[in-house]
């Protein structure tokens, strides 16, 4: 699987004319790769990722999966939400063969709802209800429903965003484990620096308004990594942070006032601190 | 106050409420063939039970509200799906209901029997008048506060067109249509009720008029308490389990 993004600018109406969510990006992903997309609110990374999903046309520019143009929403490109979007009137089996249903018959598509289920060792609750679940369990489930189909990419939208610091770091560890067993690709959009430089090969930093890939880092560090492990993460999360840091300040002075500045000159620029050009 | 006594306090006030009616009515302020003892008008019950005038009328009304609801079901749920999919039906269309919601259903018995005769069909006419609307604004509105998100997370697994609707739409928005079918029961009920007062009909209400007509006071009380009794019935024993059911599986119970 290729997934090519060429051009893509994507304008919303408002009552001033338009604004463009998305101006002239361009970005290639290859089979495999776990790309995370970080920026500012309002930076387009959300944008991109519905566009992917066919959730959204692009204004101008295209998006080709294996050289076809993504026209509208499929199951070989599912999303995974903030909330998981499991539905309260099926139960946690039923929400995670949903996507099966009329594709194959019943038992073979429980059969491999369950071994999704029990991955995530969630195979004890298959018949309860979603609101009897705690959060980083419908988590888990909402990825489970998506795996099942077996798409061709995994489009995350800040799925951990609602979570406590210990379950994120427990799903982590279990996406980490499911990405080595499966090499599934996965976009991955997250305001959480951290959370993108210890999950991503590839870490693309937004800049917002309006919203284009500012700057791509490459994270060359083999898995399985530690990611309870502060020290390897520290240097890439410093080089993200200070390219991230400008955009927010810009979104800031656009949201707040003119007069506003961040401190910018001490946090950006800490005297004698190497920024780590050499990695 | 212990929610295990709660029956009792029930049970109690009801006792209570027929010990007043047989003081009041002891006391002979009314006479008895306008205002009966409680005991006439269960002796009046259980003769109307007995010869299943009472059964017969009951069974009547039951078949009567039977066919009616389920054509309003079956009119009211289409047409909320559709004036909730479709923009301009629901300008159009949407509003219409909204104008028919506010007559009562009883106003179209003149237009009924002129139109179809004194028959069953002029009093199913009302019936269906009285709840489908209130399941189609029911539906409507319940189509149109379901969170997008389910609909988003759907079509990203691939779900389209009537599947979105049969395995989505409908049952994400089966909350909001389940009150709308109580409210449309109650609805229909009544005016199946004010039909059959105004014409022969069969059914329990025109043993209610036939009460009036003999002066029989008891029976008209009788008859009274078997219609309440039939509409508690479908509400604590049809839709009360399928409600709890929902909100159980739902999460909506403290």
């Amino acid at each position: 699987m290729h997934l090519s993004i060429r051009g893509v600018t994507r304008e919303y109406k408002v009552r001033e004319g338009k604004v463009a969510a998305l101006q002239e990006t361009s970005l290639e992903i290859q089979s495999g790769e776990f790309v995370c997309f970080v920026g500012p609110s309002g930076c387009g990374k959300t944008t991109l990722l519905n566009l992917v999903a066919g959730l959204g046309k692009p204004t101008r520019g295209e998006i080709l999966q294996d050289g076809r143009p993504v026209t509208s929403p499929g199951s070989d490109r599912v999303v995974i939400f903030q909330e998981a979007a499991l539905f309260p009137w099926l139960n946690v089996i039923q929400n995670v063969e949903f996507g099966l249903v009329g594709r194959m018959e019943e038992k073979k598509r429980r059969e491999i709802a369950r071994t999704f289920l029990n991955l995530f060792h969630l195979g004890r609750f298959e018949r309860s209800f979603v609101h009897e679940l705690s959060g980083g369990m419908k988590s888990r489930v909402a990825i489970a429903r998506a795996l099942a189909l077996n798409p061709q990419v995994l489009l995350m939208d800040e799925p951990f965003a609602a979570l406590d610091a210990q379950t994120r770091g427990i799903l982590h560890e279990e996406l980490q484990d499911i990405w080595m067993k499966t090499r599934q690709t996965i976009l991955f959009v997250t305001h959480n620096v951290r959370e993108a430089v210890r999950l991503g090969d590839r870490v693309l930093v937004f800049s917002a308004r309006p919203g284009r890939i500012k700057r791509e880092f490459p994270i060359e560090k083999s898995r399985p990594r530690d990611l309870e492990d502060p020290t390897w993460p520290a240097p890439y999360i410093q080089l993200v942070q200070n390219e991230l840091r400008e955009e927010i300040e810009k979104v800031l002075q656009q949201e707040v006032d003119h007069g506003w500045k961040l401190k910018k000159a001490e946090f950006l620029r800490p005297a004698g601190v190497d920024l780590g050009s050499g990695i | 106050m212990a929610q295990k006594f709660s029956w009792l306090r029930r049970f109690s006030f009801y006792f209570l409420l027929i010990g007043i009616w047989e003081l009041i009515y002891l006391l002979r302020i009314w006479p008895p063939y306008l205002f009966p003892s409680p005991g006439d008008v269960a002796q009046s019950l259980w003769g109307g039970l007995v010869d299943r005038t009472f059964l017969i009328g009951t069974w009547v009304s039951l078949k009567r509200i039977f066919i009616g609801y389920s054509i309003s079901l079956a009119i009211g749920v289409a047409l909320g799906l559709v004036v909730a999919r479709f923009k301009l039906l629901e300008e159009t269309v949407g509003s219409l209901i909204g104008v028919l919601q506010v007559l009562p259903s009883i106003c179209w018995l003149p237009l009924a029997i002129l139109w179809f005769g004194l028959n069953e069909s002029a009093i199913q006419f009302v019936v269906i008048m009285g709840a489908f609307l209130s399941i189609a604004i029911a539906t409507d509105s319940g189509i149109k506060n379901i969170p997008p998100l389910y609909v988003r997370a759907a079509r990203t697994m691939g779900v389209k067109k009537l599947d979105l609707y049969l395995r989505v739409i409908l049952p994400a928005a089966l909350p909001s249509i389940l009150t709308g079918m109580k409210l449309g029961w109650s609805f229909a009920w009544r005016s199946l009720m004010a039909g059959e007062l105004l014409f022969v009909s069969l059914g329990l209400g025109q043993l209610l008029q036939t009460g009036r007509e003999l002066n029989d006071m008891s029976q008209v009380m009788a008859v009274m308490l078997m219609i309440m009794g039939a509409g508690l019935f479908f509400d604590y024993l049809v839709f009360a389990p399928i409600q709890n059911r929902l909100r159980r599986q739902w999460g909506l119970v403290l």
